[in-house]
């Protein structure tokens, strides 16, 4: 029990049920029902899958500013090679490009040993812009029968009314919860996260370990670009400006902390719903979208805050 | 200088009969940009040995050892483990060779149970159809067992956060560790600093246990006294030069650190 309690998502998950509670009594028309429920699933699967990426990073004491960027620049070189391509080969070649730019990031912070804040920071302007002059600052959208593709139905589509994307989520989710804590290699990342030092002594390939988690955060921007372009074709080349920080506010939310070691899978997903409720209900109750951002801010301070106080508390008592 | 061949000469000549060096170090240098950490020395470490290696701070103890556990390469000089000449210096070798380096402050991830610390880096697996996953369950029957048996307090959970041990079980759970995994060199940095007067004492019979058991142990610190009461052999590094190898019974704790306190150039040795 005592055990249970020292788990870093506590807090996010009395937080989801508290709102999850709140919302059904308060405005229980708009909140309870199955349109709401889909919008919000759609939302937290393009930010969940961001985030749980960004929480393979944190955990290892690491960030990642560049994922916005790369959601965007893996979106936009999804739709641009469907002109040209097979569906399916369209996603493999942009996932194999965000797998690469996940591989850079890591290897500048490794061998640069610059802090992964500024090479990332650098990521966030170097991708956006690529975007912006590969596309001469727009894209045409799909084909056809790029749309009506069995892979674009599959990730956009729905089964018994629960929409793919998300079950996409949940599906990453667990196979990064094994990864994490039922594989080796997630003993590494803990390790690595916990103590670098201690973690090589030990003959944890450190450097090896920060590439992966570098590939896969940049992988799952990647997938969840595709995934969202896949349900909803868009041509922006601004998409997913902002994700980057909006991921890690729900990773911290989600009871990862910034200082590595420490953290869940299913935390970062409460997180991910977390916002996407609260963001959602706000709309519903027709506040400025703007209030949202501020919520954002306060949200995190009082969880964070909340988290630190159960744990001092139960590990004290 | 010539004191310092005068102790040299009263060295290991007598150890060395019969037995071949596991480690041998020689004619080691090492800067770290100006800084000259090790110059010119030679040392032979045996099985089933207890050699206290000391120094003052800066001497060049850590460096020497940081070698011998290949986390970093001299820059000249030569390392030879068991008759072979190690030419690649990386952490991952030193562990293959059943070398392994107990530090005061690295050697443990504290986010993680004791169990996960125990098979850090080596942990067991199960393969379910070619992946790898951790066979959790033998981990944990193990890692209890070794825990028992190394006499840690009783009621310590294995699957509880090692953060929640006290400095001298971390210290013997570490010892414990490198132990149980077949080594060949225990390296003890310095590893009863912040201990209570109890625990330093356990930590010291350890270390005993483990020469007795035929295991090299290399055994840091700055404490001339209590060194000299288990050691069988005593290094003394100064200023990044070995200035004293001598056994134990050759020389008392005192004029061993008459030797310290005049930087190698002390006085005659009777």
């Amino acid at each position: 029990m005592h055990r249970f309690f020292r788990r870093t998502d506590i807090g996010i998950l009395i937080g989801c049920i508290f709102i999850f509670i709140l919302f059904s009594l308060w405005n229980h028309d708009q909140w309870f029902n199955w349109y709401t429920f889909t919008s919000i699933s759609r939302y937290t699967a393009i930010l969940g899958l961001l985030a749980i990426g960004q929480t393979f990073v944190i955990l290892i004491r690491e960030i990642d500013l560049s994922v916005g960027s790369v959601y965007g620049a893996i979106g936009i070189a999804f739709i641009s090679l469907e002109h040209q391509l097979s569906v399916p080969l369209s996603a493999f070649l942009a996932l194999l490009f965000a797998l690469t730019i996940g591989l850079i990031n890591a290897v500048i912070v490794i061998h640069g040993r610059l802090s992964s804040m500024i090479v990332t920071l650098g990521g966030l302007f170097f991708y956006r812009g690529l975007v912006y002059v590969s596309t001469h600052g727009g894209v045409s959208g799909p084909p056809r029968e790029a749309r009506l593709d069995w892979f674009n139905q599959l990730l956009g589509g729905h089964w018994f009314r629960v929409e793919n994307g998300f079950l996409l989520l949940l599906l990453v989710a667990l196979l990064s919860g094994v990864l994490l804590y039922h594989m080796p290699f997630g003993n590494h990342l803990l390790a690595l996260g916990g103590n670098s030092a201690s973690a090589e002594s030990q003959g944890v390939p450190v450097n090896r370990v920060r590439i992966w988690a570098f590939m896969i955060c940049s992988l799952f921007a990647g997938l969840s670009a595709i995934a969202t372009l896949a349900n909803d074709p868009q041509t922006s080349v601004s998409l997913g400006t902002g994700l980057e920080l909006e991921s890690i506010a729900a990773v911290v939310v989600g009871g990862t902390l910034l200082t590595g070691g420490r953290g869940t899978i299913l935390g970062t997903v409460l997180g991910a719903f977390f916002f996407t409720a609260v963001r959602s209900e706000m709309i519903a109750f027709g506040a400025p979208p703007s209030w949202y951002t501020s919520f954002v801010g306060i949200a995190l301070l009082l969880v964070v805050t909340l988290n630190t106080v159960l744990s001092k508390r139960l590990t004290a008592g | 200088m010539d004191n310092r061949s005068e102790l040299d000469g009263k060295v290991s000549d007598g150890v060395t009969a019969g037995s071949a060096p596991l480690i041998s170090v020689r004619n080691i240098c090492l800067s770290y940009g100006n800084f000259r950490a090790l110059t010119d020395v030679s040392v032979d470490f045996f099985p089933g040995e207890l050699v206290g290696l000391v120094g003052d701070n800066g001497a060049g103890k850590t460096t020497l050892i940081r070698i011998l556990s290949g986390i970093i390469a001299p820059d000249s000089g030569e390392v030879y483990f068991d008759g072979q000449r190690i030419t690649r210096f990386y952490p991952k070798l030193a562990i293959a060779l059943g070398v392994e380096s107990i530090q005061q402050t690295i050697g443990l991830c504290d986010n993680l149970s004791v169990t996960r610390n125990y098979f850090l880096g080596r942990e067991l697996v199960r393969r379910i159809f070619g992946l790898r996953f951790l066979a959790k369950k033998e981990m944990r029957d193990i890692c209890a067992k070794v825990v028992r048996d190394f006499g840690l307090r009783e009621g310590i959970d294995v699957e509880d956060e090692i953060s929640l041990l006290s400095g001298g079980e971390k210290q013997t759970f570490k010892i414990a560790r490198a132990v149980s995994f077949r080594n060949r060199v225990i390296i003890m940095d310095e590893p009863t600093n912040h201990l209570s007067v109890r625990e330093r004492g356990r930590v010291n019979e350890l270390a005993v246990q483990l020469k007795q058991q035929g295991l090299l142990v290399i055994y840091i610190t700055h404490d001339i006294f209590q060194i000299h009461r288990i050691a069988d052999r005593i290094v003394i590094l100064e200023n990044g030069r070995k200035v004293a190898d001598v056994l134990r019974d050759a020389m008392s704790a005192e004029e061993l650190e008459e030797i310290i306190r005049h930087g190698g150039v002390g006085p005659r040795v009777p």
